[in-house]
C-alpha cells in the first residue's frame, strides 16, 4: 500500500532528484575528524576552548548519524546493487550502524568527561578518537567505493540494470 | 582533453592515476566544517532561548563556547578549502563526460564543468572572506561584546549555503549523470562488465 505513497523513481532510482545520504555525511565526517583535531591540537598547546569546539562537534556528529543512517538504508535499499557491490555493500551498512553505537558511545563519555573538568581530557580518549578517526576513513573509503568504483544511483548504472544488461 | 597530452599518466578507467576521486573527500569537510560553523553561531546568537533547554538535558553551555565552535570550525573550513579546490581543478582536467547528454537542470557536461569551476573559485573567495570577517569580529570590533557576530555576516552565510546548495548539484550531475570519473560508468560506456571487472 506505501508504493502509491512515493513519487515515481528517476533515473538514479530515486523517489527525489540526488542522493541524500553523501550530504548528510558531510557533517559526521567533517564534525568527527575534526573533533579529534582539536583534541589533539588542545591537547599539546593546552588551549582548552579547542577542547570545548570538539565536544560541540561531537554532539552534533551523534545527532547526525542517526539521520545518516536513515538516508543511507532507504539509499541503500533503492540501490539496484548488482552482485559486485553486495560485499562492498554490506560492509559499508555493517560499519555504519557500529559507526552510530560507537560515536553515541564516545560522546557519552565525552560527557562525563567535560562535566568532571572541561580542560583536561585523558591520553585515553585521544586514543580512543584515533580510532575512531580511522575507522570513519575507512567508512568514507568503502562510501566512495560504493560510488565512484560501481556507481551506484549514477544514470549509467541504474539504465543498465533496468536493461538487464548488468 | 586532449589525450594526446595526458596519455603518459597511465590513468585508469575512471581517467583517474588513482582509484578514487580526491575532491568529493575533500568537499566533506569543506561544507561540513562551514555550515556547522555558521549553524553554531546561529545558535551563539540566540543562547537565551537556548539556555533553559540545555539545563533542561544538564548540559552545561556558554554562549562564549557556541562562539568558539563558529570561529574555529570556519577557520578550517577556510584552510581545507584551498586543497578542495586545488583536487578539483585537477580531476577537472583529467574529466572525460559523456557528451550528449543533459542534466536535470537542462545543462550539457561542458556548461555543468565551467560553472562548477568558476563556481568553486568563488566559493573559496567568499569563504575565505567570510573567515577573515569572522576573525576580524572575535579579535577586533566585537572583542568586548557578547554577541561576537554581525547578523550581516549570519545572513552572508545562509547566501553561502544555498550557492553551495547549487554548486554541489552541478557535481551531484557530474557523478552521478555525466559519470566523470566513475569506474562503472566508464566501463559500462566502453561496453564492458562493471560486474565480472569489478568482483
Amino acid at each position: 500500500m506505501f508504493e502509491n505513497l512515493l513519487p515515481p523513481l528517476n533515473e538514479h532510482n530515486l523517489p527525489y532528484p540526488d542522493t541524500m545520504h553523501p550530504i548528510v555525511v558531510h557533517f559526521v565526517i567533517a564534525m568527527v575528524l575534526f573533533g579529534f583535531l582539536c583534541d589533539v591540537i588542545g591537547y599539546f598547546t593546552k588551549n582548552y576552548r579547542l577542547f570545548e569546539v570538539s565536544w560541540w562537534n561531537m554532539f552534533f556528529a551523534t545527532i547526525s548519524i542517526f539521520i545518516a543512517i536513515i538516508f543511507g538504508q532507504v539509499e541503500a535499499g533503492l540501490a539496484l546493487a548488482y552482485d559486485a557491490v553486495e560485499p562492498v555493500l554490506n560492509l559499508h551498512t555493517l560499519v555504519g550502524w557500529s559507526l552510530s553505537g560507537i560515536i553515541a558511545a564516545i560522546t557519552g563519555w565525552r560527557y562525563v568527561i567535560r562535566l568532571k573538568d572541561p580542560k583536561r581530557i585523558p591520553v585515553a580518549y585521544l586514543g580512543l578518537g584515533l580510532c575512531l578517526a580511522l575507522l570513519v576513513c575507512f567508512q568514507v573509503y568503502l562510501g566512495d567505493q560504493l560510488v565512484w568504483v560501481y556507481g551506484l544511483h549514477t544514470s549509467p548504472v541504474v539504465e543498465a540494470v533496468k536493461e538487464g544488461s548488468l | 582533453m586532449d589525450s594526446g597530452l595526458i596519455n603518459p599518466l597511465d590513468l585508469g578507467a575512471n581517467g583517474l592515476p588513482y582509484s578514487i576521486p580526491i575532491h568529493p573527500n575533500l568537499v566533506h569537510l569543506t561544507i561540513g566544517l562551514f555550515i556547522i560553523g555558521i549553524a553554531f553561531d546561529i545558535v551563539g546568537v540566540f543562547f537565551t532561548l537556548e539556555k533553559p533547554v540545555f539545563k533542561f538535558l544538564s548540559i552545561p553551555a556558554t554562549r562564549s563556547g557556541f562562539f568558539d565552535v563558529g570561529w574555529y570550525n570556519m577557520l578550517a573550513s577556510c584552510i581545507i578549502s584551498f586543497f578542495t579546490v586545488a583536487a578539483g581543478f585537477y580531476e577537472i582536467m583529467l574529466a572525460r563526460p559523456e557528451a550528449d547528454v543533459k542534466s536535470a537542470w537542462g545543462l550539457g557536461a561542458a556548461e555543468t564543468m565551467l560553472w562548477h569551476g568558476i563556481g568553486g573559485v568563488l566559493l573559496l573567495a567568499l569563504i575565505v572572506g567570510m573567515t577573515v570577517w569572522r576573525g576580524f569580529q572575535r579579535y577586533i570590533v566585537r572583542k568586548e561584546k557578547a554577541l561576537q557576530v554581525q547578523w550581516s555576516y549570519l545572513l552572508l552565510g545562509l547566501f553561502v549555503m544555498f550557492l553551495m546548495y547549487a554548486h554541489g548539484t552541478l557535481g551531484a550531475h557530474m557523478a552521478a549523470k555525466f559519470g566523470v570519473h566513475n569506474t562503472a560508468d566508464n566501463l559500462l560506456r566502453m561496453g564492458l562488465d562493471p560486474n565480472t571487472l569489478l568482483k
